[in-house]
């Protein structure tokens, strides 16, 4: 662009700017509604937070901004403050009646960029467009800093795809000015060059939770990871804000599962969280305390799955996806977690938790878990609550439950578990989310499939659509781009699996994790879970089920779990979930490698939806 | 006429039916909006009607939950303030204090209150909606200074 194109951009905004205003009362919403557009914005109004969700996940870069109420009967407003600013990251601005500062504070800890009082007067709404600047300014400096351009140290332009034109421009031009912006050519785009945001896919995320992991939970520092890392043009600031909303995401699963097994093992807690402690085996080498009740009930609060140790097990652990579907039905496929060693076992999922599927927790996490994290605890959540809801927590995922993987029948392989994370989304949505990908797993399953059995598990047609974890982490990460193509990328072999149809896009994916699945490409190691990931809310298929049984014992692919269909077991976060399988998914596409084995896909999506 | 429909305005507001929100809304009247006041009070009374009713059933159920009804009433007092329904918005503050205080009686009392202003402000505004738009546009959104 042109520095004349920015200023001109600069002219506009913020008019134009594309505000979603969120209120369940008519009246309010409706003022609001008016007084915004007087400021020459372009709204959109819902009064459900529900709607909001899915307004601003079909498209993260349909908004600019958003402004939403505190009280709101179908959904608490800082939840769903979190949920976008990890989703999404847009600027989120809390309005609400109440001027108890103790409201004031909740909003700024959850992340609101301002806090409004009713009723709302033009004047303060005038000024919003300030979050809008400030948080793309913010953003690029991150990235821009560590950025070749040493050069000056201008904050980064808000390359952020979003709205291009205006706030971009806006900081773009000040940019050109002070850097020799050969990158700057093209800010609108978000070509590489330009300090954009980086997107975070799941291999690329893969490799940020193994570097983590590698150092070590608790000692990771983003120098070092990203030295680690070892990826051109990343830079130590990406890695740092990458790292931050990692740990959030951690904390934010963690508040709910298992503080302290969590911790304790931060890989194990994605695993754990599946509440399986079974399962892990091949995760963390240790069963996973946690979650198991956690999933059960909980289910979201697995979220916090200490991405560290996840993922690394995701590439060795054979096959993940242990969904822990609820009620083992199956047999719990991997009921012989140690088979699974690797795989998190779901099998014993359907035991409730998963005694044994557990797994599907930390397993699809981990192979997720790059995924996962990305997408942002939602993700990870997802697994989880996949995991859960496999385990006969179904309480999220009360497809889950029922479906229990037939995957489960394969021993102790790998179970694929298919968690279908459970996405924030809706039930519904994860339901057919993940029923898509089943299906489309099981198709690619059944055709490929399960490779031959003797992989280790890999045969299990990691198909799982990995869905990327539940909460996927804000857009920027673009983790969880893979919306819905991502599925299978890990059929990779053999599989021929067809990416699982885009799902819903939106939906977090349930990522058909192939990936290890036809063991080969990976290591595999223990079979990997495909997570079946299904994550979203589709009912991944139930055909996972199919595909698990054929799968080899030793994928033990959950898919079975898959049957979580209608999303209910993805309900369990739902909320969350979704999210972050929405934010998995989108990541999906990214995952062609998964394919390659890692299931890391952040989405880890847990095959739940499979189920 | 006009001159009528503005006397009766101000009355409402000096005898404090409505207070400043009210006059910020009629700014926001223009020729794009031209009844925007008149759909949000209609909206208005809408949802309050529907709040007064949940709260009504609450209330003769006799169980008194507090906290829900708290809940209620911090939504009707949210609307009212958007509107500028000063005394349906002290009614319900009034009401909230009774309820953190536990005092049902208190809550009864207040609550019958609450509605009678809620009804004859309801009945002042129709009245001057009706009265305005006799009077033609022009004369609504302004206040006379």
């Amino acid at each position: 662009m042109t520095v004349e194109q920015n200023f001109e951009a600069l002219d506009q905004f913020p008019v134009g700017m594309r505000v979603l205003a969120v209120d369940d009362d008519q009246t309010c919403l409706k003022i609001l509604e008016t007084l915004l557009r007087l400021c020459q914005y372009h709204v959109t109004t819902t009064n459900q937070a529900q709607k909001a969700l899915e307004l601003l996940r079909e498209n993260k870069n349909k908004f600019d901004l958003v402004i939403s109420d505190v009280d709101m009967p179908d959904m608490d407003g800082f939840k769903l403050l979190e949920l976008v600013g990890l989703e999404m990251d847009l600027p989120v601005i809390m309005l609400s009646a109440h001027s108890d500062p103790k409201y004031v504070m909740k909003g700024v800890t959850h992340g609101a960029c301002d806090y409004l009082l009713k009723p709302v007067r033009i004047e303060e709404l005038k000024n919003i467009w300030q979050h809008v600047v400030r948080s793309r300014f913010d953003k690029n400096r991150g990235s821009n800093n560590g950025d070749k351009r040493d050069g000056s140290g201008n904050e980064g332009v808000g390359n952020s795809d979003q709205n291009n034109g205006r706030a971009n421009n806006r900081k773009r031009k000040d940019q050109y000015n002070e850097e020799d912006d050969e990158e700057r050519d093209d800010n609108d785009d978000s070509s590489a060059q330009k300090k954009q945001r980086v997107v975070w896919t799941v291999e690329l995320h893969k490799k940020f939770v193994a570097a983590v992991n590698q150092l070590g939970y608790e000692k990771a520092m983003p120098k070092k990871i990203l030295d680690l890392m070892n990826v051109e043009k990343l830079t130590r600031e990406n890695v740092a804000s990458h790292l931050q909303k990692f740990r959030l995401y951690l904390k934010r699963i963690s508040g709910v599962a298992n503080q302290q097994a969590i911790m304790a093992n931060p890989d194990l807690h994605f695993l754990q969280m599946s509440s399986s402690h079974n399962g892990l085996d091949g995760f963390h080498h240790r069963p996973i305390p946690v979650g198991s009740g956690q999933f059960h009930g909980g289910a979201p609060a697995i979220r916090s799955f200490p991405p560290n140790g996840i993922l690394g097990r995701l590439n060795t652990p054979s096959g993940i996806g242990v969904i822990n579907l609820s009620s083992p039905p199956a047999g719990m496929f991997l009921q012989n977690q140690t088979d699974l060693g690797k795989l998190h076992h779901v099998s014993s999922l359907p035991l409730n938790h998963n005694d044994g599927g557990n797994i599907p927790q930390g397993l699809p996490l981990n192979l997720e878990f790059d995924q996962l994290y990305t997408n942002n605890n939602n993700n990870n959540i997802r697994n989880m609550n996949n995991n859960k809801s496999i385990t006969g927590s179904s309480m999220a995922f009360p497809s889950f439950s029922t479906q229990q993987n037939s995957i489960i029948g394969a021993p102790n392989n790998n179970l694929v578990v298919l968690e279908g994370h459970p996405q924030s989304s809706p039930p519904g949505f994860l339901g057919h989310q993940i029923n898509k990908r089943l299906e489309h797993w099981s198709n690619a399953v059944s055709s490929s499939t399960l490779p031959p059995p003797a992989q280790n598990s890999n045969s299990i047609n990691h198909q799982f659509d990995v869905s990327p974890l539940p909460h996927s982490r804000p857009d920027t990460l673009e983790w969880n781009n893979v919306s819905s193509s991502y599925s299978i990328p890990f059929c990779d072999s053999a599989t021929t699996l067809s990416p699982p149809p885009a799902l819903d896009t939106t939906n977090p994916r349930a990522f058909c994790r192939n990936t290890d699945f036809d063991s080969n490409t990976n290591a595999q190691p223990g079979g990997f879970y495909d997570t079946l990931q299904t994550r979203q809310s589709g009912n991944y298929c139930p055909t996972t089920d199919a595909m698990l049984s054929s799968s080899n014992p030793k994928e033990g692919f959950v898919v079975g779990q898959q049957k979580l269909q209608s999303g209910g077991f993805m309900s369990a976060e739902a909320g969350s979930l979704d999210d972050i399988v929405n934010s998995t998914m989108k990541q999906e596409q990214s995952q062609g490698d998964l394919s390659g084995g890692d299931l890391g896909y952040g989405g880890f999506s847990s095959l739940r939806t499979c189920i | 006429m006009q001159r009528q429909v503005a006397l009766i305005k101000q009355s409402l507001f000096d005898q404090g039916y409505l207070d400043e929100q009210f006059m910020e809304l009629e700014e926001l009247q223009d020729d794009a909006n031209p009844n925007f006041v008149e759909e949000v009070s209609a909206l208005y009374f809408k949802d309050s009607a529907r709040l007064i009713n949940n709260i009504d059933q609450a209330l003769e159920r006799g169980s008194f939950d507090f906290n829900r009804l708290d809940s209620y009433m911090h939504q009707f007092k949210g609307s009212s303030t958007s509107i500028g329904a000063s005394k349906v918005k002290a009614e319900c503050t009034t009401f909230r204090e009774y309820c953190r205080a536990g005092n049902a009686e208190g809550c009864l009392r207040t609550f019958q209150q609450l509605k009678k202003e809620h009804s004859m402000l309801r009945k002042k505004l129709e009245q001057y909606f009706q009265l305005a738009r006799q009077a033609g546009p022009k004369e609504t959104a302004r206040r006379p200074k």
